[in-house]
């Protein structure tokens, strides 16, 4: 298979994500020798294989632990995790809320079209109540997992979402994070799945995303709460949560001398 | 001759105190000693207790019986009294203590000089050196190195404990026939301390971890030592996490390592398979106690080894050590990594409870930091591919942030690291990662022999077994019967070849082993290097460890 040839369905949401990854990486200038990708496991955590950095596809549900590690071993390394949301929300929940409370200087771009994709079509942690599957075929009975809130409730340095289907102000949020110099990097991407989500479509979500005003400011906690509380008919998006609090590896003497890699000889 | 001093009581008492400070103690005066604790899982209350034995030549076992009981509460008394030689000496730590009990009160002794029963450790360690006749200048000087952090009236007061538990020993007018002074080394080291600083001496950079006993020994160790050696050191929210952290610190070129026991070590497992797919030099230390599952926390077993040798799904190569003696832990943790780079796979460093916490006189360990060659290579410019083929399988390891641009993936994947389902690539790869199996096995330590060459009875063991059955060897020997043994450092990869001319005198062998159903001997058939011998066992599943007294009977049967 040539590095172009992708594994996704023809109209998929991933398309859009990766062909704004590029112009976003390009537009922050990020040195893609410099830069890594790391995926767990699903079709968006194939994106890394698509493009020009050093790659890191791990385990389902642990892209995060991984990332954690590169990032302390190295942390001139720009470390951005790209995956889905079965991964870092279901399999890799615990590590998300520890990666959070960490503020470990990792970007995750998280593609989040409330659906498994690659295992056909069961519930994620963000699918709707009542959302009918061939395993939840009475309809999902329980509550979907807000990453914007629990992010924001952790302290998290940059909160954000957007929507694939609006290319513009994804690559605007994407430039954001990928510049945002602290800890931990939160953009939440919706994503039509034009194979198994005919709830959550390039439509619904045209008709509901709103970007946030510049009358928002990020640093307060409370009304960023508020608009991570939001979804419905109206689903906020930009940058919602910013924080001052101090990275990880800022906060560890150890790697005051420079990176670990720099100093281990041998 | 040797004498064998246990100290029991409650947990948080000090049993572990007084046991340490007389190790050190005694190791000082030129003894040689061995230490073993035994512990139940709380922090509070309950029974442990603490063996220190002292002898004219080096040791490599605890023992079952005690020639001094230090006993601090009445349970302990009663618990350890059956225990006690018939010459053995009783000291208690109370006003009265019934026939053949020196009633000492310890911390009534303690109280008195210093207003707190917290130096009634001192109190009975100082009675003890007065039974054995020791210099008590040698504890003193100890208690002086240990407290002087804390100021002068703690040194004194520990002083004048030490020096008043001597003389209530003597005003006693008991004593015991104690070991020469032998010249020993003075340096002690317990297999978690010996283990810790190889890591640290090695250059580990990064040990992510969750604690777990018996490992959180070598972790906490680690922590302590961070600063000194620039490692870093991280709680991991679990092992799942922990083995993920080393696999993205190795990519990155950290020389990396965790440490877990059986359960912990089972969360790893899918992070092994991942090492092994992504050929991450990972170390991982299982430090064992009994299962399943929860099993006995605080106590001591080798039931881990098939599910290590195995653990992880597909078919990956890798190694596994398990060091005998604390100076074993310091040599093999050392090779542990550089075999994991050496041949780009996750290696195995088996302990367990009784290894890491036995203490024993070791010759001076080097603590300069003396890292090992990562075989990371630069300058390999945009063409780089991580799998590039190779004839022994290992491909040239760049790291990410140079010139290469590194790809690895959990995937099936091509020589340049992407995803592939290209069958024929699938099996090109996978031959080149099981090649290095080959290199594994031809570089595997040889297992190490001991006593009569030629012997007629060949004693098998691994692992933490090395120094009992090292001494049920001698008994054996001392009584005219014809034992050697044959103990295995690494379990893993297995040279038929070599342990079958290793047992090729030998008209019986028997596998002793801490678990119930002969692993080690089971993987040995299994590789074919038992050949048609038949192989007898001696297990011990009780959680407690063996002892050369306890493997002499079982053979004498």
């Amino acid at each position: 298979m040539s590095r172009t040839e992708t594994a996704w369905c023809p109209g998929c949401g991933n398309f859009s994500i990766l062909a704004t990854l590029e112009k976003a990486l390009d537009s922050a200038g990020v040195d893609r020798r410099g830069l890594v990708l790391v995926s767990g496991i699903g079709q968006a955590a194939k994106l890394p294989h698509y493009t020009r950095a050093n790659v890191f596809n791990g385990l389902h549900g642990r892209a995060l632990p991984a990332a954690t590690g590169i990032k302390l071993a190295n942390h001139d390394l720009h470390v951005v995790v790209t995956s889905g949301d079965g991964d870092m929300y279901g399999e890799g929940g615990n590590h998300f809320i520890h990666a959070v409370r960490r503020n470990i200087g990792v970007k995750a771009f998280v593609h989040n079209n409330q659906v498994y994709g690659l295992t056909k079509g069961q519930a994620s942690p963000t699918s709707e109540p009542g959302f009918v599957t061939k395993i939840q075929t009475h309809g999902v009975a329980t509550q979907p997992f807000n990453p914007l809130a629990l992010a924001i409730v952790e302290d998290a340095s940059f909160v954000a979402r957007s929507f694939a289907g609006d290319p513009e102000h994804l690559e605007e949020m994407m430039v954001a994070a990928l510049s945002h110099d602290g800890g931990f990097t939160l953009l939440d991407i919706l994503q039509p799945c034009v194979s198994f989500n005919k709830v959550n479509t390039f439509k619904w979500y045209s008709d509901r995303v709103r970007p946030v005003g510049a009358a928002h400011d990020p640093f307060d906690r409370r009304a960023a709460l508020e608009l991570a509380l939001t979804w419905g008919d109206e689903i906020p998006t930009g940058i919602i949560y910013r924080s001052e609090r101090p990275s990880f590896e800022s906060r560890l003497g150890v790697l005051d001398a420079g990176t670990l890699v720099g100093r281990c000889g041998g | 001759m040797d004498v064998n001093i246990r100290i029991a009581g409650e947990a948080g008492q000090g049993v572990q105190t007084t046991g340490g400070l007389l190790v050190d103690a005694l190791a000082s005066v030129g003894v040689y000693v061995f230490s073993t604790q035994s512990y139940m899982s709380r922090v509070r209350g309950g029974l442990n207790s603490y063996d220190v034995r002292i002898a004219d030549r080096e040791l490599h076992s605890g023992a079952v019986r005690a020639d001094v009981l230090v006993a601090l509460t009445p349970e302990a008394l009663e618990a350890f009294r059956p225990q006690v030689a018939g010459d053995g000496v009783i000291l208690f730590d109370g006003e009265a203590g019934g026939d053949g009990v020196l009633a000492l009160g310890f911390s009534s002794t303690a109280r008195e000089i210093s207003g707190s029963e917290l130096l009634a450790n001192t109190v009975a360690a100082g009675a003890v050196f007065a039974l054995l006749g020791y210099d008590l200048d040698a504890l003193c000087s100890m208690l002086e190195d240990r407290f002087h952090k804390k100021g002068e009236d703690l040194v004194r007061q520990n002083i004048d404990c030490a020096r008043r538990g001597a003389e209530l020993a003597a005003g006693a007018g008991v004593s015991l026939p104690a070991p020469a002074l032998a010249g020993a080394p003075a340096t002690v080291a317990s297999g978690t301390e010996a283990t810790g600083l190889a890591a640290a001496t090695s250059g580990v950079g990064l040990v992510a971890s969750y604690p777990m006993t018996p490992s959180t020994g070598v972790f906490t160790f680690l922590a302590g030592v961070a600063d000194e050696y620039g490692i870093l050191v991280e709680q991991a929210e679990d092992e799942i996490a922990a083995i993920n952290m080393v696999c993205g610190a190795t990519y990155a070129g950290v020389p990396a390592m965790t440490t877990t026991s059986g359960g912990g070590f089972a969360l790893m497992a899918e992070g092994l398979s991942l090492a092994g797919m992504l050929e991450l030099p990972a170390v991982i230390m299982l430090s064992q106690r009994p299962g399943p599952a929860t099993g006995l926390p605080t106590r001591t077993g080798q039931e881990d080894l098939k599910f290590a040798v195995s653990a992880g799904h597909g078919e990956f190569p890798r190694a596994v050590f398990a060091p005998g003696s604390p100076e074993q832990c310091f040599e093999l943790t050392r090779l542990a990594f550089e075999t994991a780079h050496r041949w780009q796979t996750p290696v195995i460093l088996m302990l367990d409870q009784f290894l890491a916490d036995l203490q024993k006189n070791v010759p001076p360990m080097e603590t300069d930091r003396r890292p090992i060659d990562r075989r990371v290579v630069t300058g390999s410019g945009a063409d780089y591919a991580r799998y590039a083929p190779a004839d022994d399988g290992v491909s040239p390891r760049a790291v990410p942030g140079g010139d290469a641009i590194v790809v690895v993936d959990s995937d099936e994947h091509t020589e340049d690291g992407h995803i592939t389902e290209d069958l024929d690539a699938r099996v090109r790869l996978t031959d080149k990662r099981l090649r290095k199996a080959d290199g594994l096995r031809s570089e595997v330590l040889p297992p190490e022999p001991y006593g009569e060459p030629g012997a007629g009875h060949v004693l098998v063991c691994w692992g933490s077994t090395r120094g009992p059955c090292r001494e049920a060897v001698d008994i054996l020997a001392a009584s005219g019967e014809s034992v050697s043994m044959l103990h295995f450092p690494q379990t893993w990869p297995i040279d038929a070849g070599a342990v079958r001319s290793g047992l090729s005198s030998a008209e019986k062998v028997t596998s002793v082993e801490g678990n119930a159903r002969g692993q080690f001997a089971s993987l040995l058939r299994e590789a074919g290097a038992l050949g048609q011998m038949e192989c007898g066992l001696v297990t011990r599943y009780d959680g407690l460890p063996f002892t050369g007294e306890y493997i002499a009977g079982r053979i004498r049967g």
